[in-house]
């Protein structure tokens, strides 16, 4: 039996709401103030679309995020399986090397790529996505390897196999639609990351959203501003839908659910 | 060789000591990439560490460290962590004693919200701010007009190091909701019934059951806070134009090229610093995680 709300509770978390919305509705405000403080417009969010370089910057952030999502899940959803199902002793190794990325500090990391990678890499903006593969990394580690501990995997591997599919069929038609939920939450965070991440992007001068964001900013504070708090709401849409698709999609389908 | 005969022999008789050169192979593309990706940067940055600008060994980037403008750097970063640590611990964990008790989808939709108010931290979330509490900011306005409360009287700037407290506590509260309500979920409702049953109050209750079964988690929940409170770079680079004195700031000038000569190595010697407190903080968590799980 679950408890009600107290008071004291609903207290909190009332003003919690008010606390983290406020901010954001002020700099809402803000981003529609006119030139010098005169009357509301929608005049600074016209001005984003003005800025030169806005197209691109967006291009280049959407590619980078597409490749590293794509490049994490071949790389990451094949060694977790493989890790759970046949090298159980490297489970240890690879659950240790995937914590490493959050404890070292992307800066240092960033440091170290500026004088390490060879130039041929650095010269393309592709270079950060093996960087921000390394920063994802531990996050979606995480999600999928909690996602393929609540399926039998080992079950559902050898049903498929001795039902003659082959270890490609098994990955895509067994083990994929299993963890499909698992996977979204990689994809969410991922994307979440790539999309904003500003240190690795600005300390290799690459100039992908955020880091345009900075640069047209000292021009234009109150673009800025409504570029900001445009980039938020973008954000918070994307990531807020991407939040309740598991839902939907265990309830539609899902290899569990049938047996 | 004995090797070559046991890898000629039929499969069963493999031994154990010659299995991992196999069963190594389906973790080698993973390997290969955190090795040239991480690792061999880092290594390459702890080489460079140790030397002087004539590459010969020598710990005096170390040295500098503590003295000067450096040593502020690290003082400055240290009391932000601990700052923003303990203002987001405690609003965070307030949020979650009273999250935990709601259902469904308010309980989904403030899950989302912080999941989102974490991720999406950084630039856009600086220039929200710049906006709100700036002298002309309608937060700042409206505290002078309805509480008669000047924000801008004493030390506060939102471009100094209190305004970027003020950022950090809005990534790092959410973040505190997230890592921390699995512990508080735990707490079994039983647990408040039998306190009741046996007369006990909501003091006691609070004393003698939700402090020592939380504390190891809400411990530890500070500590990975101080980690990203110690490391984060984007807000702080956006507020403040590298001009406060906090560590990943300074690596970044000197990244950027504001090298005096005879330097050029600083900033490697300031990364690994940074290595090493994180070390230290996850060391530490790794020890009250470890304490948590034995009792």
């Amino acid at each position: 039996m679950k408890r009600g709300l107290r008071l004291g509770d609903r207290i909190i978390l009332i003003a919690a709401g008010f606390f983290f919305i406020t901010p954001f509705l002020a700099a809402g405000e803000y981003s529609l103030r006119g030139y010098g403080g005169k009357g509301h417009t929608w005049a600074n969010y016209t001005w984003i679309f003005k800025q030169l370089g806005f197209g691109p910057a967006l291009f280049t952030s959407l590619r980078i995020a597409a490749l590293s999502v794509a490049l994490l899940l071949v790389l990451m959803i094949p060694t977790v399986v493989y890790v759970q199902l046949g090298g159980r002793r490297w489970a240890r190794l690879v659950e240790i090397l995937c914590l490493l990325p959050i404890v070292i500090p992307v800066v240092s990391l960033a440091i170290g790529a500026q004088v390490a990678m060879p130039k041929a890499l650095q010269s393309t903006s592709y270079e950060l996505c093996f960087f921000y593969v390394i920063v994802a990394m531990p996050y979606v580690y995480r999600a999928l390897d909690i996602g393929l501990q609540s399926i039998p995997l080992q079950t559902l591997v050898e049903a498929s196999q001795s039902l003659g599919a082959s270890w490609f069929t098994t990955l895509r038609r067994v083990i994929l639609p299993a963890i499909a939920s698992a996977m979204t939450g990689a994809l969410f965070i991922t994307i979440a990351l790539t999309l904003g991440e500003y240190t690795l992007a600005s300390l290799l001068h690459f100039r992908t959203f955020p880091t345009w964001v900075t640069n047209v900013s000292q021009e234009n504070i109150l673009g800025a501003v409504a570029l900001s708090v445009a980039t938020l709401v973008g954000a918070w849409l994307i990531l807020l839908i991407l939040a309740f698709i598991p839902k939907f999609k265990r309830n539609r389908k899902g290899v569990l659910a049938h047996g | 060789m004995s090797n070559t005969s046991v890898s000629n022999a039929p499969t069963q008789k493999l031994g154990r000591s010659v299995r991992p050169d196999f069963t190594i192979l389906g973790i080698l593309p993973f390997l290969a990439l955190i090795g040239y990706f991480f690792f061999y940067p880092i290594a390459v940055v702890f080489n460079r560490s140790i030397r002087d600008s004539h590459s010969h060994l020598s710990l005096t980037t170390y040295k500098a460290l503590f003295s000067g403008d450096y040593r502020a750097a690290f003082i400055g970063s240290f009391e932000l962590a601990a700052y923003s640590m303990a203002i987001s611990a405690v609003i965070g964990a307030a949020i979650c004693v009273a999250l935990v008790k709601t259902h469904g989808n308010t309980k989904r939709v403030i899950s989302a919200v912080a999941g989102v108010l974490t991720s999406t931290g950084g630039i856009p979330l600086a220039f929200s701010f710049i906006a709100a509490f700036g002298q002309e900011g309608l937060v700042t306005k409206a505290l002078l007009k309805i509480f008669h409360w000047d924000i801008y009287a004493g030390a506060f700037d939102i471009y100094n190091f209190w305004g970027i407290l003020l950022v950090y506590c809005f990534f790092q509260a959410p973040l505190m909701v997230i890592i921390f309500t699995p512990a508080v979920e735990n707490l079994k409702v039983e647990w408040q019934e039998a306190n009741e049953t046996l007369g006990g109050t909501r003091l006691q209750y609070f004393r003698n059951v939700t402090i020592p079964v939380l504390f190891p988690a809400f411990l530890s929940s500070c500590l990975l806070l101080f980690a990203s409170g110690f490391s984060a770079y984007a807000t702080a680079a956006a507020m403040s134009n590298g001009t406060i004195p906090l560590v990943p700031l300074v690596i970044g000038n000197l990244v950027d090229g504001n090298v005096i000569a005879g330097e050029a190595n600083q900033g490697d010697a300031l990364a690994m610093g940074m290595i090493f407190v994180s070390i230290i903080v996850f060391a530490l968590y790794a020890v009250v995680l470890r304490i948590a799980r034995k009792k």
